[in-house]
């Protein structure tokens, strides 16, 4: 089954559109200027690739506009025209969206942010801080672009929007959909230019990849969003290819949360994996979109693992990073550089590495100064983020290589569950007791013992939302009995996220930007900001080298978390991810950003709030096999919906066909009566977590826990989790026991 | 700043900046190196370490290979915070 692209949208500070980007690149151009978005005074820089004359109000509605970002507005313009490159209009042929970013309306909402530090009644225009969340981006374009049928945002650092693409081709290679928009967008922000400057990675001028005398990197926004579809689905609207999109594969590093493997091992493994996938090997390749960020650990790195992965072909095979051009665009820049990337092989030109005066003589290299004409088979394009989350992918031409064979879906078990929350530190059989109703109600802090349960000389840099992450994953690993060891680890992944990511770090952080100056802003506390530092720290302390990165989906994180592990196993991108949310109390999530972000009267804060980790650890067959691992339940069904669809649920096998059955919720009320009355499942008892758990935006996992709980412990036959928030909800449906059942998602 | 008062502050400052919980003022060697084996440091610690040297201090360590002998130890720490301070 081939993959074709079939729509490019780009904005980029290069241009406001895809093909003006490419011919900018080509010709060599180079974007760089004064940073006008913010005052970079006290940073190592004061220069950076903005997007020329652009504002939010040329894209967003007036009666809207002061909740919209950069980012949003960017990432708008970039899908449509993507849409319509693509002649596709969800409306008659549906579309799936994924997201990546990392940042979304930080830049718009800095300011409150700071102010919020030292009072959160300080908050003044609400409204604002609609754009704030990870998840908004993606609002935006279902409200502004077209009513896409399933959307997830993930955040996996500088490889953001590279994820995206790769969880839209394990949706379109299992079936799960037919066609999907996915990329990145980030607009530049004072957090990540103060954050970057004071990790020493800006440079001071316009950034030189691949030099001898490079210096760091340098920074720059935008967004690309690409149309990917079976070749069936595409025919079938009598649309031409692009591209193929051929290969594609993410792995961890679990070395460092800023600094890169320097023996390039993972990042070689990834691209090894990447070509596998597609069937190709190096001597297919013709061209590599570096990530290429100019800092001087990264590009050896970089230089490194393609010596390791292209073998004797290093040297040979073009390499240009494009960020001389465009600077880094960090959640944008998988999908930016993605697009590049397609587009070289489609127009048969290798853009220039532009910033090269003296080519690093350590780093063997065919680096490209001018454009290339020449043919392109097929190119590959590498991300790396923070943390060490590598995203490899690899495009080609289209019917240049033999047709990849089909998939089934894989069986996904369930085998444990760790959890940090009201009743303490525990595994699958404490899980269970969050839909007890005898026992106390939950109260709002949850106290960590972290010296119990971590090695604190190796956690000191994982902060408290992170120390919740590993120990959760590590009751949950303890629990399934076995703690994944080599090779396993590197298909063991992890997928947890926030709702609002550390909100309030983020405030502090910019607090102290804007009182003591961008000088003093703290090093060490910079990369626990971003959307997927916790699962990013904890997934370093335990060694995980599968994929790692964090969804955001607000009150229905946790449940989009377990959705997305399961179809990566589905999807034979992985063999054991431990999956779920984490919250911890913020008083700027419990005063601003949960009312903002819930529909009167169902606020999540309508309970005690308090806060935690829960995780779900979900394997494959092989994983199972490889430790002699027992699971205690399998998935039998899941779905995602956005909006309102007739019946989300009638896809659901129906409770008599199981056995004793229950519903799983973290409440009940009206929104889950109404879901459920036009179900099968509308009579079957329920249980929900919020008295003993209390509520906050990662709940959803205590609830999936406490139905693995009663499932291992042989009370039920069949468990419906179901998660919900505004305008969006998941559910999904565990059998007892171990019996392999095809994975039938809808 | 008298000198015992530089190295009891910097000390402190070790240990709540880079966040090395349970250890106290006395676990840290005046002479010990600060990187790699011992406390276990590395890059990123120094970054912070400078940047809350010139919070505390008022003194700017340089960048570079000009930074390695002067991170090398509390001692030589001490030496150029007083040094430059003089």
């Amino acid at each position: 089954m081939r993959i074709w692209v079939t729509g490019i949208g780009m904005v980029s500070p290069l241009g406001r559109d895809a093909n003006s980007t490419f011919a900018a690149l080509t010709a060599g151009t180079r974007a760089f200027g004064p940073v006008t978005l913010f005052d970079p005074t006290g940073c190592r820089s004061s220069v950076a690739a903005e997007v020329p004359d652009f504002a939010v109000s040329e894209v967003a509605p007036a009666e809207v506009a002061e909740g919209w970002s950069r980012t949003d507005a960017m990432s708008v313009l970039a899908a449509r025209e993507a849409l319509a490159q693509a002649k596709l209009d969800p409306a008659v042929d549906p579309v799936d969206l994924i997201f990546g970013g990392t940042t979304a309306g930080m830049l718009e909402t800095e300011g409150l942010l700071a102010d919020m530090h030292q009072a959160v009644a300080a908050r003044r225009p609400l409204a604002r801080m609609l754009s704030h969340p990870l998840s908004a981006t993606a609002d935006r374009l279902r409200d502004s672009v077209a009513p896409f049928r399933r959307v997830r945002t993930l955040c996996s650092a500088c490889s953001s929007g590279a994820n995206a693409l790769l969880l839209a081709a394990a949706w379109l290679r299992t079936g799960r959909s037919e066609r999907v928009l996915a990329g990145g967008g980030d607009g530049l922000c004072r957090l990540t230019y103060t954050g970057f400057s004071c990790l020493g990675a800006l440079a001071t001028e316009a950034c030189r990849p691949f030099d001898r005398d490079r210096a760091g990197l340098s920074m720059g926004e935008g967004a690309a969003l690409l149309v990917v579809e079976t070749e069936a689905a595409a025919r079938a609207r009598g649309v031409e290819p692009i591209v193929e999109l051929r290969g594609w594969a993410v792995g961890a590093e679990a070395h460092h949360i800023t600094n890169p493997e320097a023996s390039g091992a993972t990042a070689a493994r990834v691209m090894g994996a990447a070509l596998a996938r597609g069937g190709l090997a190096p001597a297919d390749i013709d061209y590599v979109n570096a990530h290429g960020t100019a800092t001087r650990l990264n590009d050896q790195m970089e230089a490194q693992a393609l010596a390791q992965c292209l073998g004797d072909r290093v040297g040979k095979v073009a390499v240009s990073s494009s960020k001389g051009q465009l600077g880094h665009t960090l959640g944008a820049a998988g999908a930016i550089e993605a697009a590049i990337t397609a587009l070289t092989v489609a127009e048969g030109v290798i853009p220039p590495n532009m910033g090269l005066v003296e080519p690093d003589p350590d780093l063997a290299l065919d680096l490209v100064r001018v454009a290339r004409q020449t043919r392109v088979r097929a190119a590959m394009s590498n991300s790396f983020g923070f943390g060490g989350s590598d995203v490899v992918l690899v495009f080609a031409a289209p019917d240049r290589f033999a047709e990849p064979g089909p998939v089934e879906p894989r069986p996904v078990f369930v085998t444990a569950t760790g959890s940090v929350g009201a009743l303490g530190v525990g595994g699958t059989a404490l899980a269970r007791s969050y839909v007890d109703p005898a026992g106390p109600a939950a109260t709002s802090a949850v106290e960590l013992d972290a010296a119990a349960h971590l090695d604190l000389a190796r956690a000191r840099r994982v902060d408290r939302v992170g120390r919740f992450c590993a120990v959760a994953m590590g009751e949950a690993m303890d629990a399934a009995g076995a703690a994944p060891a080599e090779p396993q680890l590197e298909r063991f992944g992890a997928i947890l996220g926030t709702a609002f990511g550390s909100v309030d770090d983020c405030s502090a952080f910019i607090h102290r930007v804007f009182a003591k100056g961008a000088k003093f802003a703290s090093p060490v506390v910079f990369p626990s900001l971003l959307p997927s530092s916790p699962v990013a720290h904890a997934s370093i302390y335990h060694g995980l080298k599968g994929p790692v990165f964090a969804p955001a989906d607000l009150a229905a994180t946790s449940e989009s978390a377990l959705v997305t592990a399961i179809e990566l196993i589905a999807a034979d991108e992985a063999d054991a991810m431990l999956a779920g949310g984490v919250e911890q109390t913020s008083p700027i999530t419990e005063a601003v950003l949960g009312p903002l972000c819930s529909n009167p009267g169902e606020a999540v804060g309508a309970g005690i709030r308090s806060e935690g980790s829960s995780v779900v650890l979900v394997e494959s067959e092989a994983s199972l096999t490889a430790r002699a691992g027992k699971p205690v339940a399998r998935v039998i069904w899941w779905t995602s919906w956005r909006g309102a669809p007739a019946a989300p649920l009638a896809g659901a096998p129906p409770p008599a066909e199981l056995g004793t059955a229950a519903v799983f919720a973290t409440r009940d009320d009206p929104v889950l009566e109404a879901l459920l009355a036009g179900s099968s499942w509308a009579d079957v008892p329920r249980h929900t977590t919020t008295r003993r758990a209390g509520t906050h935006e990662g709940a959803g996992g205590f609830a999936v826990a406490a139905a693995v709980s009663v499932l291992a412990a042989g009370e039920l036959d069949a468990a419906l989790v179901v998660g919900l928030a505004p305008d969006r909800g998941y559910a999904l449906l565990l059998g007892a026991g171990s019996e392999v059942s095809t994975v039938s998602p809808s | 700043m008298a000198s015992d008062t530089v190295r009891d502050k910097l000390k402190e400052l070790i240990i709540t900046e880079l966040n090395l919980e349970g250890k106290t003022p006395d676990d840290i060697e005046d002479g010990a190196p600060l990187f790699g084996e011992g406390l276990g440091l590395d890059s990123l610690d120094a970054l912070q370490l400078a940047m809350v040297i010139e919070e505390n201090f008022g003194v700017q360590i340089p960048e570079g290979d000009e930074a390695r002998p002067i991170f090398a130890s509390v001692d030589t720490l001490v030496a150029y915070i007083e040094k430059e301070s003089a």
